[in-house]
């Protein structure tokens, strides 16, 4: 079915405050669904995947294990990123705009892709961020996404990673700039590496636009399911609560 | 970015201009007695089409006798195309209902943009009807629907039926034929998000455009529809209707609770409409001179508001004595003109401040912006508005304290100690996501209210963070929230609205006596209506486009003088 982008985030707003998430993060954790799939990276295919991990709020918060003057490590307890790294993010952007460079390692967090809207926020401050993560069990996969100061929309490449690779799935290593653009990729093409695909900033952009003209397609049994998340935060309706309405 | 723009020269200039304060500005009650003025919504609409001379009209008219069946109108502006189709049906009177729990209405209507096929008016038909049950796409830029007031319009369907004009004094009584109970846009259902119409169509990039212009449609329909179902009637004796009484007509709207948080979740954009609004009201105010036409305007603008007012009928009785009390201050502020020799309007405004109620008052300012359009029009380019809530981490948290004692002293100021202070609640109903107020000591659903209360919150967020700074007093925003997570919304928004220049609503929307009704009446009266009639403090009735133009006045002289309307005289009929 046909939604729009204002609808996707409205729903989704009420999908994470039904599940906990508190003013401020619910609105954070739908604009980063919502930026994957406006901008054609199956947004709702990673947040299918993420259902299992976002309702967290009963793990342990998301904490900062050391900081030094350019380096910060934090430990999300298998949080999600919907409700980690915005804070994650800003923390370090506050580091980067005093020291001019900032190295992040995040351990232990779910749904990295999630970071790439973080890294449009940040090149409108004036910040240029790498990210890299890898995910999956066997195959594994690598991704990098990079974007430079001032720019709108970021590079992301990601690639399959050969057999007997040690995996490291559940980190993410971000740096960031205010003096460098640091604008990475991966190595290889898909002619030279399994699952090899890359998407410039100028795709993003095409692909924003087309969402905003025409909607976004969204499988029925999904919206359904989010739907049924979202009724979390409705009252049980009642006589007394009808006359809250101003019956007419 | 959240509110740099050029409209920072403004605010600059509105500075040297004395614009009011925000403590008085955004104070709930006086926003609840704003008025229609030449910068509300539909008056901006209605002197775009009337200047740039749109052609509408119907494609197709399939109607019965009875006047149900289909309507396209083909809409041609200077730019661009776009078809509003309507649907109209027998609606069982049991089932009439203006709540938002409805299933079925009179009439239902899209406005689309570009040509539409048959194909896709099947397609329409198929949704259109169901409203909020139903899905449109991106094409669909509003979705709406209206119900008959049925004695009203059987009325005057018998009077032109019969050859006969209708009764002024029944149109004065309700001056529409039908009530629009839901205007949907914004991406509501599928529909093309705002960013797109923005972006896309000019034509209808200002706020809520595009839904006035689907309501300035309906109200056109409604009339066409009634002479053709007196023609069908009687052919040989059916007449149309006179172009004044026509005029004279506009089209209800039914506006409930709903309403309501949309002005606490765009901080931002209310505060930009309040802000040009009184940044054309300090630049009347500044003004060195009067002419003698202006203040015969000024005289002639006071009688028709009087005579207006006079003409409103509500049996509330709250506004009722709202009323009456502005006719009595109307009187006074006669009288007082009459002895002054007014060489600018800033006595006059400050008078007005120390003698009269708050929606005279307003009425009064409203009436002196008519005086001047070329101070005031060119301010409606400026409502739009790219709304974002920024964070700032890296603001010292001695700062954030600082920003919240200045821009939120009116929140911190509130006791919610008190009885009842923190009593009400707002939710979303399980029927229909129907935003609805409870009462904490009554009702269960509490830990579900959505987050309106934004003194309570701020006033929350400072004890926090006056404790916070008690330990770590050299520590940033991010550092806080990384403590506090729970601050998170109300930081961001507070970082944010302290850079705009009228900031947030100043009341504690959680008290026990609050008044939802002013809320309301802030948003339609920047829409545009009048003749507000409220039926309880949770919704009000009230009339769009009373005498607008109509669709056939388009390429005739054009005055833009249809504020306060009134009842045509006879001798006019």
């Amino acid at each position: 079915m046909q939604i729009s982008s204002n609808e996707l985030t409205s729903l989704l707003k009420r999908v994470f405050e039904g599940m906990g998430y508190p003013v401020g993060y619910y609105e954070d954790a739908a604009g980063l669904v919502k930026w994957l799939q406006v901008h054609g990276e199956q947004g709702f295919g990673e947040l299918q995947r993420a259902l299992p991990f976002v309702a967290d709020t009963q793990r342990p918060a998301l904490q900062l294990l050391a900081e030094e003057s350019q380096a910060l490590l934090f430990d999300c307890f298998g949080r999600s990123a919907l409700n980690c790294l915005p804070s994650i993010v800003e923390l370090a952007a506050t580091k980067v705009l005093e020291q001019g460079c900032v190295n992040v390692k995040v351990r232990n967090c779910h749904n990295r892709k999630f970071v790439l809207k973080l890294l449009s926020d940040c090149a409108r401050q004036g910040i240029s961020v790498l990210a890299y993560w890898q995910n999956g069990k066997q195959p594994i996969s690598e991704h990098v996404a990079s974007i430079a100061a001032g720019a709108t929309h970021p590079t992301y490449s990601e690639a399959l990673l050969g057999d007997g690779s040690m995996p490291d799935t559940q980190t993410l290593t971000l740096m960031l700039s205010t003096r460098i653009d640091l604008l990475g990729q991966l190595h290889g093409s898909a002619s030279q590496r399994s699952g090899f695909r890359q998407i410039s900033p100028e795709q993003f952009a095409r692909a924003g636009q087309s969402s905003l003209e025409g909607g976004m397609v969204i499988a029925i049994e999904l919206w359904q399911q989010l739907n049924q998340l979202a009724e979390a935060v409705l009252v049980e309706s009642s006589e007394q609560s009808r006359s809250g309405a101003g019956g007419r | 970015m959240s509110t740099s723009s050029s409209i920072d020269i403004s605010i600059s200039a509105g500075h040297a201009l004395h614009m009011r304060p925000p403590h008085v500005v955004m104070d709930l009650e006086r926003l609840g007695s704003l008025h229609q003025s030449r910068l509300s919504f539909m008056r901006s609409l209605v002197r775009k089409i009337m200047r740039e001379g749109w052609r509408i009209e119907p494609r197709r008219f399939d109607l019965d006798a009875e006047g149900y069946g289909t309507v396209i109108y083909r809409v041609q502006t200077n730019v661009d195309l776009f078809s509003f189709v309507l649907f109209s049906q027998y609606l069982d009177p049991d089932k009439r209902n203006d709540r938002v729990i409805a299933s079925e209405w009179d009439l239902t209507m899209s406005l689309c943009e570009g040509e539409v096929d048959d194909d896709y008016v099947e397609y329409l038909r198929l949704n259109v009807p169901l409203q909020e049950a139903g899905r449109l796409d991106a094409k669909v830029m509003v979705l709406s629907r209206a119900n008959r007031s049925v004695r009203n319009f059987d009325s005057v369907v018998a009077a032109l039926s019969a050859g006969r004009q209708p009764e002024v004094e029944q149109i004065a009584q309700v001056g529409y034929l039908y009530r629009t109970t839901a205007v949907y846009g914004s991406g509501k259902l599928g529909m093309a998000d705002w960013e797109k119409v923005n972006g896309k169509h000019p034509d209808f990039a200002r706020p809520f455009a595009a839904e006035m212009f689907n309501c300035f449609m309906l109200r056109n329909f409604s009339l066409q529809q009634a002479e053709h179902i007196a023609r069908q009637r009687a052919p040989e004796t059916a007449v149309p209707m006179h172009p004044p009484l026509k005029r004279f007509f506009g089209i209800g709207n039914s506006t409930g609770l709903g309403m309501a948080p949309y002005l606490i979740n765009h901080p931002q954009l209310i505060s930009r409409w309040i802000e040009m609004r009184e940044l054309a009201l300090a630049r009347v105010r500044g003004l060195g001179q009067i002419t003698v036409e202006r203040l015969a305007r000024l005289h002639s603008l006071v009688e028709r508001g009087v005579l207006h007012i006079q003409q409103t009928v509500t049996e509330d009785a709250w506004q009722t004595d709202n009323n009456r009390q502005v006719l009595d201050d109307f009187a006074a502020l006669q009288d007082w003109l009459g002895s002054q020799r007014l060489e600018s309007w800033a006595p006059l405004l400050s008078w007005a401040e120390a003698s009269l109620s708050l929606q005279a008052q307003e009425l009064l300012n409203c009436i002196l912006l008519e005086l001047y359009p070329e101070l005031v029009d060119n301010l409606e380019d400026r409502f739009a508005l790219a709304e974002s809530l920024d964070l700032q981490p890296q603001m010292l948290a001695s700062e954030l304290l600082s920003l919240i004692e200045q821009r939120y002293a009116w929140a911190l100021a509130i006791d919610f100690e008190a009885d009842g202070a923190t009593e009400t609640f707002w939710y979303r109903s399980e029927e229909k996501q129907e935003p609805r107020l409870g009462n904490c000591n009554l009702e269960n659903g509490s830990d579900k209210q959505m987050p309106l209360g934004i003194g309570y919150l701020a006033q929350q967020c400072h004890h926090q963070l006056s404790a916070y700074l008690a330990e770590h007093p050299e520590h940033c925003t991010a550092s806080f929230l990384l403590r506090h997570p729970e601050q998170r919304g109300i930081v961001r928004r507070m970082q944010s609205m302290a850079k705009t220049h009228y900031g947030e609503i100043q009341a504690n929307l959680l008290d026990r006596e609050v008044l939802p009704m002013h809320l309301l009446r802030c948003k339609l009266a920047f829409f545009g209506v009048s003749k507000f009639d409220p039926r309880s403090r949770l919704w009000v009735r009230n009339t769009m486009f009373q005498g607008a133009p109509l669709l056939e006045d388009i390429g005739q002289p054009f005055e833009d003088d249809w504020f306060l309307p009134l009842a045509p005289t006879r001798e006019v009929c």
